[in-house]
């Protein structure tokens, strides 16, 4: 299934349906799989998005998909009792940018990811190794949303074509 | 991991020879490359033409092999290609990174 549902009045006045190109598939967590989701993610949409937008959607969807990796689990990853969460990947492409959704049946995710935040701060403790990926993830997106429904993590969000000029109109 | 690496007369050139710098390998190149710096004493020039992705976790490696370089000498990542340079500038870590681009012009990708 290749055609989404973005829709344009015709000049008769009923609607049509535009073929915009999309992305789905199910898989379970871990890194090697997260590879090939992205890679061919990039060989989904390459022909229709360029390759700044193309850049920042792979970045999002590998810092979201490598947390489900790493913090998704109840039990740390590798531990034999411990099962992979199992995330499900949507991307609609449309006018303004690339509509993401991402869900996993991992535990739930600390409101304090979604809490707009800074940059790790460099001159208290030394250089950071970490936490920056949901710096990241909030600096690249728009309209990024959250919320869980009995198992599972929902998380929807927009990769802008035009990263320095919100496209998305408010609703 | 596959590093490449060239000892030349006052310094030390490491090639990354993957594609990727995910979380699939950060702690493999982390480690592999402390290993290398660790015993240097000239400074290290980390040739990163053959990268075309980096997520945080290899940002995060590549903090702890800055880190990790002994004292005095001078860390220089060279080539970076937009994706990775994207994530260096939007992190402001190239700010704390020597960051050069030694590639011919005719050589860089349209």
């Amino acid at each position: 299934m290749n055609l989404s549902g973005q829709q344009a009045v015709s000049p008769e006045g009923r609607r049509r349906v535009q073929s915009q190109p999309m992305f789905h598939r199910v898989f379970a967590a871990n890194p090697m799989a997260v590879r090939a989701v992205l890679t061919d993610v990039r060989s989904r949409f390459r022909d229709n998005v360029d390759d700044d937008a193309l850049g920042r959607l792979e970045l999002v969807l590998a810092e979201v998909m490598n947390n489900v990796t790493e913090h998704g689990s109840a039990l740390p990853p590798g531990d034999p009792g411990g099962r992979a969460p199992s995330i499900h990947l949507c991307i609609v492409r449309h006018d303004h940018g690339l509509s993401c959704a991402v869900t996993d049946d991992g535990v739930s995710l600390p409101a304090d990811c979604l809490r707009p935040r800074d940059l790790p701060d460099v001159a208290t403790d030394g250089l950071p190794e970490g936490g920056f990926g949901w710096y990241l993830i909030q600096d690249l997106t728009q309209a990024l949303c959250y919320y869980r429904e009995e198992r599972r993590n929902f998380l929807a969000f927009c990769v802008p074509f035009q990263p320095e000029h919100p496209a998305v109109p408010a609703i | 991991m596959n590093l490449t690496v060239n000892q030349c007369d006052d310094l030390i050139v490491i090639t990354v020879d993957e594609s990727r710098l995910d979380a699939a390998v950060s702690t493999r190149f982390k480690d592999r490359m402390r290993e290398i710096i660790t015993r240097t004493r000239c400074p290290v020039v980390i040739d990163m033409r053959r990268v075309d992705f980096m997520d945080s976790s290899g940002l995060g490696a590549m903090i702890a092999v800055h880190k990790a370089m002994p004292g005095g000498l001078a860390l220089t990542l060279d080539g970076l290609t937009p994706n990775v340079a994207r994530v260096f500038r939007l992190t402001r870590m190239d700010s704390v990174f020597a960051i050069t681009d030694s590639t011919p012009q005719q050589e860089k990708r349209a």
